[in-house]
């Protein structure tokens, strides 16, 4: 296993927003996480990275166990430097340029020199197609390309494992399909991916596994097909049909 | 009547002691700046026991008139020397310039409102831009000089400006112990000539050079700041 979680939990004041969970993800696997808002899927994410402290669990990353609860600042830097996190709301860095927010992690979080990251950055830039707005700002850039470039600045970064964070979910309709294109040539190039997203097409098209989240827990997970076609519980068909209505 | 000679005359002896308002303004600044940086970092830390002191503190300075605080800080600082010597402490009591009265009731006094001015600009930084600099593996505190402080600083330039020009123009009442600056020259020609409206339309026009002087070189440095920050002369 690449990444194995155990017993994660966190609370925020009364509020018991993951309580206990387990997940193993495998080299090269794409997880889907799907489930209602507020059931906690940001706040397992941000505490897989370390944005958040739990409460109890034990994070094991390339063999390397983590005590969630009281990492050591050198395991939380090691952690962070093994993984990358897409945002919602991309959070690029608003004083740096689209090819600065690339090179940034590589030079001040991999030391690497500068001409190195800038041509590593140029690279995941093309890949994403967006090598002529390299010296754009963000303010400059529509939220799609924003968004690729914040996949590029995550990717560049050579991860383990990437989390995204519904990715798509702050973008205007027709600017999604180009967000997920890229998403879906990551997955193809073996990228391990943890994917909260409410795009179902996406899950169902790229996801090896499918998991679905509710009230701090997982309920359910499988194939695409088990979780859409043949959902095992309760909880899971009622959030299925309620977002086939929506759709 | 205007008396014309009477205040050409004056202009060139109260301009010589603009230096002692631009002096004493810019090293309470200076210090001040010091100071707020310390306060700011020991409240937005939520330091034990300090961050209230710190908090208590801002707001009674903001809360009260500069020159009530220069009074008690020329009147309570020697007596607080007097203190310290009795309780074994090698301090000079008399003789405490009151230039050195003037700087540090100033420093106090710009440190509340440079502080407050630092975190409002803080906190316009969107803080999840910390957030991904530190999961691209930045440490915090790369991720703090990086990322947080450039835009930081670009936020509160237009605000430091204020202040500083602020802070000139509260200087006016530093005569009041004894320093002979603008106001003070002023006044001491007026009362040899027994003519107020020229000694006072001086005082007037120097000060708006001077504040005008200085407005534009924090224009121009904020400028060239955006630019280096952001790349565009418009708001982030
Ligand atoms: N920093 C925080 N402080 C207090 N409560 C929080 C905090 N972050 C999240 N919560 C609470 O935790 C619960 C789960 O939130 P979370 O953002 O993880 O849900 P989610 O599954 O990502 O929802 P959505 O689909 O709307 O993004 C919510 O009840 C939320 O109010
Ligand atoms: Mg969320």
């Amino acid at each position: 296993m690449l990444l194995e979680l155990k017993n994660l939990k966190k609370t925020f004041k009364n509020n018991h927003v993951l309580k206990g969970i387990d997940l193993a993800v495998k080299e090269g696997e794409v997880i889907a996480i799907i489930g209602p808002s507020g059931s906690g899927k940001t706040t397992m994410l941000r505490n897989i990275n370390f944005l958040e402290t739990a409460d109890a669990g034990t994070m094991t990353l390339r063999q390397k166990r983590i005590d969630m609860a009281a990492p050591t600042q050198e395991q939380v830097l090691w952690t962070r430097r093994h993984m990358a996190m897409v945002f919602q709301n991309y959070n690029l860095f608003k004083n740096k340029t689209a090819l600065e927010n690339i090179s940034e992690g590589l030079i001040f979080g991999q030391n690497k020199s500068k001409e190195e990251a800038e041509t590593l950055a140029s690279r995941a830039l093309d890949q994403v197609d967006l090598l002529d707005k390299k010296d754009f700002y963000p303010s400059q850039l529509s939220g799609g390309q924003q968004q690729r470039i914040g996949i590029a600045r995550a990717t560049v970064l050579n991860p383990d494992i990437v989390l995204f964070d519904e990715p798509t979910s702050a973008l205007d309709p027709e600017l999604v399909g180009t967000v997920l294109r890229d998403m879906k040539r990551l997955a193809e190039r073996g990228q391990t991916m943890i994917v909260v997203t409410h795009q179902m097409a996406f899950a169902r098209d790229v996801a090896d596994r499918v998991i679905f989240f509710a009230d701090g827990q997982i309920i359910e997970q499988g194939s695409a097909d088990d979780v859409f076609d043949h959902p095992q519980h309760e909880r899971t068909q009622r959030f299925l049909s309620a977002i086939a209505e929506d759709y | 009547m205007f008396d014309s000679n009477f205040a050409l005359h004056s202009f060139p002896k109260i301009l010589s002691v603009a230096p002692t308002t631009i002096v004493l303004s810019i090293i309470a600044t200076i210090l001040g700046f010091i100071l707020a940086v310390l306060i700011v970092i020991v409240r937005e830390r939520n330091v034990k026991i300090l961050a209230p002191i710190a908090a208590l503190y801002v707001s009674f300075i903001r809360g009260t008139p500069i020159i009530v605080q220069m009074y008690v800080v020329y009147y309570g600082l020697p007596q607080l020397l007097v203190a310290l010597k009795h309780a074994g402490l090698d301090t000079s009591t008399n003789g405490l310039p009151a230039m050195l009265i003037a700087i540090l009731a100033y420093s106090f006094n710009a440190s509340a409102n440079i502080s407050e001015s630092i975190r409002s600009a803080y906190h316009s930084v969107d803080h999840r831009q910390y957030e991904a600099a530190v999961t691209v593996g930045m440490t915090p505190t790369r991720a703090m000089t990086r990322i947080v402080i450039p835009q930081l600083v670009a936020n509160f330039i237009p605000n430091f400006a204020n202040l500083f020009i602020d802070l000139i123009k509260d200087t006016a009442i530093v005569y009041n112990i004894g320093i002979v600056e603008i106001m003070a020259k002023a006044n001491i020609l007026s009362s040899i000539g027994f003519k107020y409206l020229e000694t006072y339309l001086d005082a007037l026009i120097i000060y708006i050079v001077i504040c005008w002087i200085f407005a534009k070189l924090f224009q121009v440095g904020e400028a060239i700041d955006r630019y280096h920050t952001f790349h565009t002369q418009d708001s982030i």
